[in-house]
């Protein structure tokens, strides 16, 4: 035992000195610091997509600019009810016009929201809205009209919001005979992102109506705009139609069921974002589950290779047993391996501590998740078993092998099973106490991810044990082997032996020459 | 010297598969000896020396060491060089040295103190804080001989100490192999070289084929071989055959060993010798332990 521990100590020591080991400590944060925040760095640094509408129908492109108002204001005024609900502070730093029409937003009804929306950017009417609502709105939306005239960008990113006017700015036509020679020099020469020429007898038929771009990959601009001008042409048809508006609206009205969870109680609950996390946070385990005992697996099979090609490995084992130096090297890669996943935890822990006061406290909820012990120890437990079950295979691989090459042959037939839970990943979530997800759990390759990946259903109790106990017998059982073929391979020299003979190995008790072809 | 037999085989065999790397071979080493594993290569001489060193487990017959000991058990009283031998390249002299002797059971402050010791004695003193990698071959020789004397071994087992080592080196190797003795330990080596056995070993085992072919002290073993006489000369070797009382003749060009007949005079030999080549030196003694070896296992083999 106190051999086991110099040989793991050292292995360990070996190891933390190595270059991969704080790549292995530091990626994992900077991952998450630049998901965070690139994205974000990203859209704000992406300007906004010039367009220009070539508009030959007389009608559509103001009416679709109001929509587009519409939009931006339906966004914000959501944002403003948002932060009146959480009443935070961020209320509070609104500009009054927002506010005050926020204050009416929340006050009324969700399907008077969007009427109140398109009274405000005078789209249409104000057919749905309540009396009282509808005198407030000509004061309202004066008071929007002017902040949304004068507002500088700066302003609008503060509020970080998903503007259109910050995405699409809309250029004008130049004033030539031939407008769309002109549009089009435009676009080749960059000056545009793409314009749009919008049919003269669009309510009719949408003839003559063209995107033209350079870009055929960015589809957003040309979706957005288009489902927009549908919208003006739909209205107009109904107007022409002398269908009554209500009627219209109400023809056009989808069906929105509302997602519900049922309790323990049994009656209905509605879902937050908690469960919604809870349902995504086991994917993310898993992902680094993976990770974590893949590297450490694969780092004890190179460095076993190494020890073998450098020949230190004869006066060791004049020193310790074939089995405390496999124990050894397993132990020392695992404390190498949990040194990384626990600085990765408490990166996590300081990371939840600080960022929900920089996002607002919306979320929170991923954080939750991370401290509940289910998922903590089971983490811990099944990156401990799984590191054990890979490490004992690639470990015994990496003893017959002479060099990385080799290895990578007989590795092959773990890699494949190794890829599978991370291809299973989405599947398993969506089902998780699913009939492939129940099968997979009970294969010991598979168990720890696709029990990790479980965690949201969660599984019943009787499979986790089930699976725990099977996970531990093929601990038990793939040391032993790994044992055995380690004791063999490890002074082998030469050709590597093929998996069958490896396998053969396990089951006798008879010797095998490990120096075939040399002095014995 | 707290024992009295330093290994004992008896009967051991060890099979690999079909083939058997070692026949029934018994030997018996007694404390504070130089004793000399010989035979070509192939013969059996690393398995024997694995199995000792408890790296291998005999399929029959019993191994023990330090008077009747299970080698597994007693692994921290034995040092051992095997023919392959590395370092690990990332690790610093002194610290590689510390962990050897660790896993010796020596406890930390001590195996430190040993490495600085050694490593200032054998002129590696300002290696102590390099990496291995940095070593040059012979350095790294040095420091692998080191790591197999940390822990003061009883027993020292030698697997083809010589082979590879530049002639300073070697001169180490065997004044570190005497040394031992002198100090009342026992050391093994296995060479396939017979002369480098013949200048240092007390008791010598000739194996062959997995088989002892002959064992016992140098003398023993050397004088069972009748008598010969060594030539140094210069001149046409082919002068030299067909002597009368000469039964064989193993020439090396400026030198030969002349296997003389029971009852040859070595006079008349000589006299015989006279005139066909320059005679350097002749000298009477018992055949070299080549010769016995090729005798003996060219009566002994019936593999």
């Amino acid at each position: 035992m106190r051999k086991i521990g110099l040989v793991a100590w050292r292995e360990y020591m070996d190891n933390v000195r190595t270059k991969g080991f704080w790549i292995g400590i530091l990626a994992f944060p900077l991952i998450i610091v630049l998901s965070a925040t690139v994205p974000i760095l990203l859209t704000k640094a992406k300007e906004a997509r010039n367009y220009a509408v070539l508009d030959h129908s007389g009608f559509a492109l103001a009416e679709v600019e109001k929509r587009i108002l519409a939009d931006d204001l339906g966004v914000v005024l959501e944002a403003a009810a948002q932060r009146y609900r959480d009443g935070s502070q961020a209320w509070d730093r609104l500009p009054s016009p927002v506010k005050a029409a926020g204050r009416v937003y929340v006050s009324i009804a969700e399907a008077e929201r969007q009427a109140l929306i398109a009274a405000l950017a005078v789209v249409e009417a104000d057919a749905y809205l309540a009396d009282e609502v509808a005198v407030q709105v000509p004061e309202l939306a004066a008071g929007l009209a002017e902040w949304w005239r004068q507002v500088s960008a700066e302003e609008l990113d503060a509020l970080d919001l998903e503007l259109s006017r910050s995405r699409y700015a809309r250029v004008a036509v130049p004033d030539v005979p031939d407008p769309q020679a002109a549009l089009s020099q435009m676009v080749n020469d960059g000056e545009l992102f793409a314009y749009f020429v919008i049919g003269a007898d669009i309510v009719e038929r949408d003839e003559g109506c063209k995107y033209v771009s350079l870009n055929l990959t960015d589809q957003d601009l040309r979706g957005w705009f288009a489902r927009r001008v549908s919208q003006v042409v739909r209205a107009r048809r109904i107007e022409r139609e002398g269908i009554d508006l209500k009627v219209a609206g109400w023809l056009q009205e989808s069906v929105l069921f509302k997602a519900r969870k049922v309790d323990k109680r049994g009656s209905q609950v509605e879902i937050s974002s908690v469960d919604t996390a809870r349902q995504w946070a086991p994917m993310v385990f898993v992902y680094l589950l993976w990770v974590a005992i893949f590297t450490n697996s694969q780092a004890l099979l190179t460095n076993t290779i190494e020890e073998k090609s450098t020949r230190v490995i004869e006066v060791l084992l004049s020193s310790v047993s074939p089995f405390e130096l496999m124990a050894g090297k397993i132990a020392g890669m695992a404390a190498s391996g949990l040194t990384v996943v626990g600085t990765w935890a408490i990166c996590i822990g300081i990371g939840l501590a600080v960022v929900p006061g920089m996002l607002g406290g919306k979320d929170a909820s991923f954080g939750g998740i991370i401290v509940d012990p289910l998922y903590l120890l089971s983490f811990l437990f099944y990156f401990l078993s799984g590191y054990l079950l890979y490490a004992s295979l690639l470990v015994g691989i990496g003893s017959v092998c002479n060099s990385l090459k080799e290895a990578q042959n007989l590795m092959l037939p773990i890699l494949i099973p190794l890829m599978l839970p991370l291809m299973a990943m989405v599947l398993v979530s969506q089902d998780p106490n699913g009939t492939f997800a129940r099968v997979m759990s009970f294969i010991p390759l598979f168990t720890p991810f696709v029990m990790m990946n479980r965690a949201a259903g969660p599984p019943p109790l009787w499979e986790y044990l089930a699976t725990t106990v099977l996970m531990v017998v093929s601990v038990y059982l793939a040391v032993r082997g790994a044992g055995k073929v380690f004791r063999i391979g490890i002074l082998m020299t030469g050709k590597p032996p093929r998996l069958r003979e490896i396998v053969r190995w396990m089951v006798l008790k008879e010797g095998v020459n490990p120096s075939e072809g040399e002095g014995v | 010297m707290n024992y009295s037999t330093a290994v004992q085989l008896d009967k051991v065999w060890k099979r690999f598969g079909a083939v058997e790397a070692v026949r029934g071979v018994s030997l018996h080493v007694p404390a504070g000896c130089i004793y000399g594993l010989l035979g070509p290569n192939g013969a059996g001489k690393t398995t024997i020396i694995r199995m000792i060193m408890s790296i291998f487990f005999a399929d029959e017959g019993q191994v023990s060491v330090l008077d009747g000991q299970d080698a597994a058990a007693v692994k921290d009283r034995l040092g051992y060089l095997p023919e392959e031998k590395g370092l690990y390249k990332k690790m610093k002299v002194g610290e590689l040295m510390t962990y050897f002797a660790r896993l010796k059971g020596i406890e930390d402050r001590e195996a430190r103190r040993r490495a600085d010791e050694l490593l200032q004695r054998y002129g590696l003193g300002e290696w102590r804080e390099r990496r291995c990698e940095a070593l040059s071959k012979g350095m790294g020789q040095k420091v692998q001989l080191l790591i197999t004397l940390i822990h003061e071994p009883d027993l020292v087992i030698l697997d083809e100490p010589f082979s590879g080592l530049d002639p300073v080196n070697r001169d180490l190797m065997r004044d570190v192999i005497l040394q031992m003795r002198r100090d009342g330990k026992t050391v093994i080596f296995s060479t396939h070289i017979m002369e480098q056995a013949e200048q240092v070993c007390d008791y010598v085992a000739l194996i062959n084929k997995g088989k002892k072919v002959l064992d016992g002290s140098l003398s023993e073993v050397r004088s069972s071989g009748g008598r010969a006489a060594v030539l140094d000369y210069d001149g046409d070797g082919h002068l030299l055959r067909d002597l009368p009382g000469v039964a064989k003749i193993n020439d090396s060009g400026k030198q030969a060993e002349l296997l003389l007949q029971e009852d040859a005079d070595a006079q008349q030999v000589l006299a015989a010798i006279l005139g066909k080549v320059q005679i350097r030196r002749f000298d009477l003694r018992e055949p070299s332990l080549h010769e016995i070896f090729i005798r003996a296992v060219g009566g002994a083999d019936d593999a």
